[in-house]
């Protein structure tokens, strides 16, 4: 399922030494290349081979810590964060905005595939709310009229990089 | 020499092209920290530590000089050094602005640490959140190694071999505490573990730890640079050097900034310099210091306020992160407690009880008073709720969630009433 091949996933394990020490990084890095965004069994296994950890952690870890998925993910996942920073500068309409925008709820992805929002607790970027972070870049100071742009942008493959 | 009112901390970032360059780095007075340390005797360090008087950063302010003896009395050949980066603290950016635009000199103080306790090997953990400046951290890490400050015999020392490595963390904010923290670090969730044995003599693989806040640690080569009387001088009398703010929610000028300790809070409110005053028009109502398991101040009794420890300890309020997150008049303090319950209700580890069910308990019981829907005896029944989950719970976060919840209650009381029906509830078909 995982459109990273076995030698992809295995460069990012031996980047990070095959130190169980850096699970997280190596869970992190193999689910952010993957197109997918989620670690899959086939995936699991093989970490849990290389890391000479049991089976057993690996799940324990992957449904301990929020970023990472065990589910498929929509090409853009938007993550707006909802701590009381961002909230009251204009965070609260962003939930409403993307279920006008995409009609569907949080966690679901549009039938294209394309999109997906929900809540998540702080990114570290209260100076700037409201935020929607999609990946690793951080898209600050929204307006209605920002979103809307996002979204066209986005449809319109403006951001490669994501 | 280091004067009042200028920035300690952000000095280097304004000035930096190339945040990750040695070169550069030097140019600023960097490594001159460690360079000092060296020639120095371990326990003098420590004494000037001990002067400095800096409390940790990460929120809990414990004197910094204290832990670090700690360490050095505890007897083993292993001793670790561990950087707390999981800054998850809502309203905190601040580690972000180090890590990023100056991350050697949180190399040089962990550089330090190693030097002071014969440690083998450091490690950052770094939020998953941040990754993008994980890789701006490790390339310092590399050209650190390059210039002869890691690695083997560092700076030609015998026997002085350090490494720093990165862990990233995955997006839990219980693991900021920091056995939490280790536990993660241990490639295991990151649940906290109980306390005794403190984690200066038991901690990361059962071995004696050190876990400092990015911001301490960055504190470190300015003590041992200028003198720990230099830094105490730029604080006050409960603690020293400068403390970096994170300003969000309704003030104009959002953003990070350096301030001295006993810096008026009213200046850094309402100043151009610094807050510039509501971004909203209307008046600020209320003011959440150190993040979301912090006190909440009402703005109406901080006219004399002052930034420092022993100035907000004595109005019941904390520095914790350095987050000071303003809310203005038209924020109701129970829709907005509401909020800060459901992030502890969503963080809980869920490894002890009290916590796991108090904050849900918590929750449930807000947001009766938020819908209007509460009735006589829940006021009693979450004050209770309240207690029960800060003395219960066995780590930070269980035990600091009744902090907003306890200032908030008593600054606005008839916020709360206002949510209790007044008229007795129907009885519903019973026995009879």
């Amino acid at each position: 399922m995982n459109s990273l091949s076995l030698s992809e996933k295995e460069a990012i394990i031996l980047a990070n030494d095959s130190d169980p020490q850096r699970i997280l990084n190596i869970l992190i890095a193999i689910q952010y290349d993957s197109e997918e965004g989620y670690i899959d069994e086939e995936t699991a296994k093989l970490v849990a081979e290389r890391l000479h950890l049991s089976q057993a952690r690996v799940y324990e870890i992957l449904s301990f810590y929020a970023i990472l998925k065990t589910e498929p993910q929509a090409k853009y996942v938007l993550k707006i964060c909802n701590s009381t920073p961002c909230l009251y500068t204009g965070g609260g309409m962003l939930s409403e905005m993307l279920e006008t925008i995409l009609e569907v709820p949080a966690d679901e992805p549009t039938p294209d595939g394309l999109f997906m929002y929900h809540s998540i607790p702080c990114i570290g970027a209260c100076d700037q709310g409201p935020v929607i972070k999609i990946k690793d870049t951080v898209f600050g100071d929204l307006t209605e009229a920002k979103v809307y742009q996002l979204i066209d942008d986005l449809q319109n493959g403006c951001y490669q990089e994501l | 020499m280091i004067k009042r009112n200028q920035p300690v901390l952000l000095k280097r970032i304004t000035k930096m092209k190339q945040a990750t360059d040695v070169t550069e780095y030097r140019k600023y007075d960097g490594f001159s920290g460690l360079l000092n340390a060296i020639e120095m005797e371990k326990a003098a360090i420590l004494d000037e530590l001990d002067l400095a008087h800096l409390r940790g950063r990460g929120g809990a302010a414990f004197p910094l000089g204290k832990k670090w003896r700690h360490l050095y009395s505890s007897k083993s050949d292993t001793k670790y050094i561990v950087c707390n980066a999981d800054e998850g603290e809502p309203g905190t950016f601040k580690d972000k602005a180090l890590l990023e635009h100056d991350p050697l000199s949180v190399i040089e103080g962990m550089v330090i640490a190693g030097y002071l306790f014969s440690a083998k090997a450091g490690y950052i953990y770094m939020r998953g959140e941040y990754r993008r400046i994980q890789k701006i951290f490790q390339e310092a890490l590399d050209n650190a190694e390059q210039a002869g400050f890691l690695g083997e015999n560092i700076l030609g020392i015998p026997g002085f071999d350090y490494k720093i490595t990165i862990i990233s963390g995955a997006g839990a904010y219980v693991c900021g505490e920091n056995s939490a923290l280790l536990n993660s670090i241990e490639g295991k969730t990151g649940r906290p573990r109980v306390k005794p044995p403190h984690l200066a003599d038991v901690g990361l693989y059962l071995q004696p730890t050190l876990v400092n806040n990015v911001e301490s640690f960055a504190g470190i080569p300015v003590i041992l640079r200028e003198g720990g009387q230099a830094y105490r001088d730029l604080g006050t009398e409960d603690g020293g050097g400068t403390k970096l703010i994170c300003l969000s929610g309704h003030i104009k000028n959002r953003g990070l900034y350096e301030v001295n300790l006993g810096t008026p809070l009213q200046e850094i409110l309402y100043s151009e310099e610094y807050g510039g005053g509501s971004s909203t028009g209307r008046t600020l109502k209320f003011i959440h210091f150190g993040g979301q398991s912090g006190p909440i101040g009402a703005l109406r009794n901080l006219d004399d306020c002052i930034y420092s420890y022993e100035g907000l300890w004595d109005k019941d309020l904390s520095i914790g992160s350095g987050a000071i997150v303003v809310m203005d008049e038209q924020v109701s303090i129970v829709d907005y407690l509401v909020n800060v319950a459901a992030f502890f209700a969503h963080e809980s580890c869920g490894k002890c009880t009290p916590c796991r069910l108090g904050t849900t308990r918590i929750l449930e019981l807000l947001t009766k008073f938020n819908t209007q829907t509460a009735v006589a005896g829940d006021l009693e029944r979450l004050e209770k709720m309240l207690m029960h989950v800060t003395n219960l719970s066995a780590c930070g976060l269980g035990q600091s969630v009744a902090n907003p919840m306890k200032s908030g209650l008593a600054y606005f009381p008839e916020e709360f009433e206002a949510g209790i029906q007044k008229v007795a509830a129907p009885v519903k078909g019973g026995l009879w």
